[in-house]
């Protein structure tokens, strides 16, 4: 044991702060560990919200992340309701919402992100939702129960998973999206025109390029109406237009950019002030990105706790990776690519599996999306970790194994 | 996969696979009853397991064998396939193990 004498103070019990804490005790830290958080739920894991739990398919106690008992065990005081309104960077110290002030030796901010609003005339009417928490979960299942007609504003990764579950609890279900085509931004657009034709194959009606203007009802929102003039009844709607990193601690003192800028330690621009998960923006492949995703704030999490107790040794590597479950498709998405130099496939869209490659000019793999291939998912993240190029032929040729793809020098 | 049932004296074993099917380093998932198992070689002997990683559902033979250790293809967890138990999270749960033998050509499983 070391460190008897020390406080860690963690910001939020989401996915990246939890495995940091239990990361702190694995390695062996002896001091006190707390993990505070503004919401009052036991720690759970976000993305069945949006899948298996607003379906009625498992239950709360199933998407738990870790029980009482475990974080008792482990020594790790979880503060629930409790939130950190400020920290004094010089002092070492935080002041939490019932007055409490905690003095730390480090303090790690795993505060994750908050949800873009849509400030349009109509918001405050009942029966408009945003999916961030378990209690928001709970009162969109709750409404559902009693209605038939849904929209969902945004054809992002959550709006397009809720239009999937909403389909098959059997309501009506109409996405409206500002942009021509689905998550065309991150996956390009034919990527983009594959997804709205899954959508639109799936009888959800689909409004792309055109946005809410105003919601109508009388109390309760009856009705939507988009800048183009159409007219969308519906007895509730989800918003999902986007995430924002929660970066309002120490707001004006650190670097920040979309979120935390940190070092491959996880440092923040202040000794002793580490970030990860969401509201951190880190260094991969020489660029700081962020990724708002459940695997990458898992080991941004782990990799973060063992700098902070090994003195920053272990620079953080990961392939950033993310999955979405679409009706019966499943995305697997690693690396990262905004300016790709061209896309490969390999498979048959219309076969529904096949994986879609993102390379730059050297022909290296950036990023690569994968539907219903998980076989290659492993194989593909080992190719884009190796960062050498691949010759096109064997990519495109799905009777190559993958690993026997790469050029030779 | 078809399937027989071989009636020993107490137990019973479910035919699997035929040995020659399932090379070194080799995994296939197969359905005994409503079980989902996956069948996998390795260093020359055969072990049985969940077919479905403990932790979300996914196939785990869709992940990857190396040596032991046996990969989940959605979130990576990592378990040993001789015995079930986690080698790396995010599963907490270990898989379940069956009882396989191999005799004449065959693999049986008891589940
Ligand atoms: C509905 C839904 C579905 C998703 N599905 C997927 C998916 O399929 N695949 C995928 O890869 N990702 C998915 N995600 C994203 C994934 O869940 C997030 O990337 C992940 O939760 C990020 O973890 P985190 O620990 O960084 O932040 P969070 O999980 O957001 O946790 C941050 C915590 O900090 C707390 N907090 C913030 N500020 C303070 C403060 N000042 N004081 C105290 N506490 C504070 C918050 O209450 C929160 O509990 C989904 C997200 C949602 C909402």
């Amino acid at each position: 044991m070391t460190n008897v004498n020390a406080t860690t103070l963690i910001v939020g019990s989401g996915i990246a702060g939890i495995h940091a804490a239990e990361t702190l005790r694995a390695k062996g830290y002896g001091g006190r560990i707390v993990l505070a958080d503004r919401d009052s739920s036991l720690p759970y894991d976000r993305p069945p919200l949006s899948k298996e739990f607003m379906l009625g398919e498992v239950s709360e106690d199933e998407i738990a992340l870790k029980t009482e008992e475990y974080l008792q065990e482990l020594g790790i005081e979880l503060w629930l309701g409790e939130e950190v309104v400020s920290v004094d960077s010089k002092k070492q110290s935080a002041v939490l919402s019932n007055g409490k002030t905690l003095e730390w030796d480090k303090l790690l901010l795993a505060t994750g992100s908050g949800l873009r609003k849509l400030p349009v005339k109509g918001s405050e009417l009942n029966g408009i939702y945003y999916l961030k928490t378990l209690a928001d979960a709970n009162a969109i299942k709750e409404k559902l129960k009693n209605i038939e007609q849904v929209a969902v504003v945004g054809a992002g990764f959550i709006g397009a998973e809720l239009a999937s579950t909403f389909k098959k609890l059997g309501k009506e279900v109409t996405i409206i999206e500002w942009s021509p085509l689905p998550l065309a931004h991150i996956l390009g657009d034919e990527m983009g025109e594959y997804f709205l034709k899954l959508h639109q194959s799936e009888g959800i009606r689909t409004i792309m390029g055109d946005s809410v203007t105003e919601f109508k009802g009388d109390g309760e929102v009856e009705e939507i109406v988009t800048g183009q003039g159409k007219s969308i009844p519906c007895q509730a709607v989800i918003i999902g237009v986007g995430v924002m990193p929660n970066t309002q601690i120490l707001n004006e003192e650190l670097d920040i950019e979309r979120g935390y800028i940190v070092n491959e330690f996880g440092e923040t621009s202040l000794p002793n002030i580490y970030a990860a998960g969401d509201c951190s923006m880190w260094p991969f492949l020489g660029k700081h990105i962020s990724i708002e995703h459940w695997d990458h704030a898992m080991n941004h999490g782990q990799n973060v706790a063992t700098n902070i107790l090994e003195e920053n040794s272990t620079p953080y590597e990961a392939v950033p990776y993310f999955w979405s479950d679409q009706y019966e498709k499943r995305l697997q998405y690693f690396g990262n690519s905004k300016n790709w130099n061209r896309t490969l496939i390999r498979g048959d869209k219309d076969e529904g599996e096949f994986s879609y490659f993102y390379l730059d000019e050297n022909n290296v793999i950036e990023a690569a999306l994968l539907v219903n291939q998980p076989r290659n998912a492993i194989s593909v993240r080992r190719l884009i970790k190796q960062q050498k190029p691949v010759d096109l032929n064997l990519l495109s040729d799905s009777n190559v194994k993958l690993k026997k793809c790469v050029a030779d020098a | 996969m078809n399937s027989k049932n071989i009636q020993s004296e107490t137990e019973e074993y479910t035919f699997v696979a035929a040995s020659a099917s399932l090379e070194d380093e080799d995994m296939i998932e197969v359905l005994v009853g409503k079980e989902t198992l996956l069948i996998a070689r390795t260093n020359g002997n055969v072990h049985a397991v969940d077919g479905i990683c403990s932790h979300a559902y996914a196939e785990l033979v869709d992940g990857e064998l190396e040596d032991h250790c046996l990969y989940c293809p959605l979130h990576f967890a990592a378990f040993d396939i001789r015995d079930g138990s986690v080698l790396e999270g995010p599963a907490d749960t270990p898989l379940s193990v069956y009882e396989v033998f191999e005799q004449d050509g065959s693999i049986w499983v008891k589940v």
